[in-house]
């Protein structure tokens, strides 16, 4: 922080010049959410703006958080599966996938903040498939 | 975890998404295959559908909790349209939860935002990986053309009450066309107003014997002898609710009123069949509507003096029981007639046996009583 005050002037010329070089460089960047869902949930909730870039921005972030709740799970996951291996290395060899589950992404998901309860026994399996014995845990 | 309430919250959670975002399944599906792929590109190999679908709720839910934050920073600025800067301060908003580097200081400038910082590094460094299908411009507004009004064609309206602003009217063939129904439905209501003109045809002429009978039933037995039938005439010998006075009020209100309501309904309903209909039974009518309407005068005149005479002529209730056994058939009069006896005796039977069963039934209870042992035993 100290050294952010005493350059501040020229940080903060660093940082607009860096805004919009990321805010120019945002129309060739094609975000994995198309334009169109973020256009139209945006348009929803009273946002306009005719804007591309700023549309794209909202994409951008959105699919930073969506990446950083995937990948927060996914190490609950990895956490689950080398817990379980310990004792039973040989029966979990199959299911040595990574699935998304509800229960890793409950867990990931309380760290933002959002409060979701899994259903205990919904009867939910991988929408790819996997072994039938491999499937029940 | 929890058992119950776990299920009742996610459910709510879920009910209340889709009344905001209720019906645009497409978007919902368009979420579900982006989310997929950012999955996908994180690591993760499969998911289950409804993690999936969970977590592209959550991605729903955050753009419309950006686009609801940076819609407030602008109308707080005074804009209606929002920049670049709105949607970083509605994103350092939604980040609070989590924390970013700078959140501390109050007044830090947007542009060197922990946030804004984070979004240039994820940016740059995660591979860019464009969304799987092309997809249309949703949601799809049909553009309706509107009926050009009277001013546009520059015709006078029909009556000066209605302004030219207002559309034209449709053609008069479409008013009095009527839009063609099911095969079946049709067949359906033709058989329907068959039955009931032939329904109609038996009644009217029933009323038109009855009304005759009642002409001069008053007057005696004896023209009520001219009927078809001997049981009318022993009813109204014997028993006043089964006499004809009775019986032609009741044909009175269902034949003559409720029947040409009805045709006059069926006919706008269905003008297909709708001549055929209205003449057959407007032909009906009309042969008998002077008959009728001169039995009616009649009826109404002869029915005060109709009562009397039924009280003076006729004999007061008569109910014929066959078996003497039971109490309250006592203080009634025997009928003078045994022939009817027989007949009225079934009307009874039921409730022979329905003494029978609760003499049998008190007979059982009393046993029980005298000896509770058995009834445990049961």
């Amino acid at each position: 922080m100290n050294h952010h005050n005493q350059q501040s002037s020229d940080g903060r010329h660093d940082d607009d010049a860096a805004l919009t070089e990321f805010l120019a460089s945002l129309m060739d960047y094609t975000p994995t959410i198309p334009d169109e869902l973020v256009e139209h949930y945006l348009a929803k909730s009273g946002f306009q703006c005719p804007d591309v870039r700023l549309i794209r921005l909202v994409a951008v972030a959105t699919q930073k958080f969506i990446a950083e709740v995937a990948s927060d799970s996914l190490q609950q996951c990895k956490a689950r599966q080398a817990a379980v291996v310990k004792d039973k290395r040989d029966k979990q060899q199959k299911d040595k996938r990574l699935i998304l589950t509800m229960e890793d992404l409950s867990k990931a998901l309380r760290e933002y903040g959002v409060n979701v309860k899994h259903q205990e026994y919904f009867a939910d399996n991988p929408s790819t498939g996997v072994d039938p014995a491999a499937r029940d845990e | 975890m929890s058992d119950g309430g776990g299920e009742s919250g996610s459910k709510h959670e879920k009910t209340h998404s889709k009344r905001k975002f209720g019906g645009d399944d497409f978007a919902q599906a368009i979420a579900k295959i982006a989310v997929a792929q950012i999955c996908e590109k994180v690591g993760f190999q499969t998911f289950q559908q409804s993690a999936l679908g969970t977590l592209s709720d959550i991605a729903v839910r955050y753009i419309h909790s950006v686009g609801n934050a940076a819609t407030f920073y602008a109308n707080l600025a005074g804009r209606t349209e929002g920049n670049a800067f709105d949607i970083f301060q509605a994103l350092e908003e939604l980040g609070s939860a989590q924390g970013f580097t700078g959140a501390s200081d109050v007044d830090h400038c947007l542009a060197s935002s922990g946030i804004v910082r984070e979004l240039i590094q994820y940016a740059s460094e995660a591979t860019e990986i464009p969304f799987a299908y092309p997809i249309p411009r949703f949601p799809v507004v049909k553009d309706r053309n509107p009926k050009p009004s009277f001013w546009q064609i520059g015709e006078e309206p029909p009556s000066e009450h209605i302004p030219v602003w207002l559309p034209t009217f449709p053609d008069p063939q479409t008013c009095l066309q009527v839009p063609t129904q099911d095969e079946s439905a049709t067949d359906a209501h033709t058989e329907m107003i068959e039955l009931g003109k032939q329904q109609r045809k038996m009644e009217m002429s029933m009323l038109n014997l009855q009304q005759r009978f009642s002409g001069n039933g008053p007057e005696g037995p004896s023209s009520v002898a001219h009927g078809d039938n001997s049981k009318e005439k022993q009813a109204a010998e014997s028993n006043p609710f089964l006499s004809a006075p009775l019986q032609f009020e009741e044909k009175e209100v269902s034949t003559v009123v409720l029947p040409a309501k009805l045709s006059k309904e069926v006919a706008f309903k269905n003008p297909v069949v709708e001549k055929r209909v209205v003449s057959n039974h407007i032909s009906v009518i009309d042969t008998f509507a002077p008959a009728i309407e001169a039995m009616k005068n009649r009826i109404c005149e002869s029915k005060e003096e109709q009562k009397t005479a039924l009280s003076d002529q006729r004999p007061p209730v008569q109910f014929k029981i066959g078996i003497g056994k039971k109490s309250f058939s006592k203080p009634l009069k025997f009928g003078s007639q045994n022939k009817d006896v027989g007949k009225i005796a079934p009307w009874f039977c039921k409730d022979n046996e329905k003494d029978e069963k609760k003499r049998r039934a008190e007979e059982i209870l009393k046993d029980s009583m005298e000896n509770p042992e058995e009834l445990a035993q049961l």
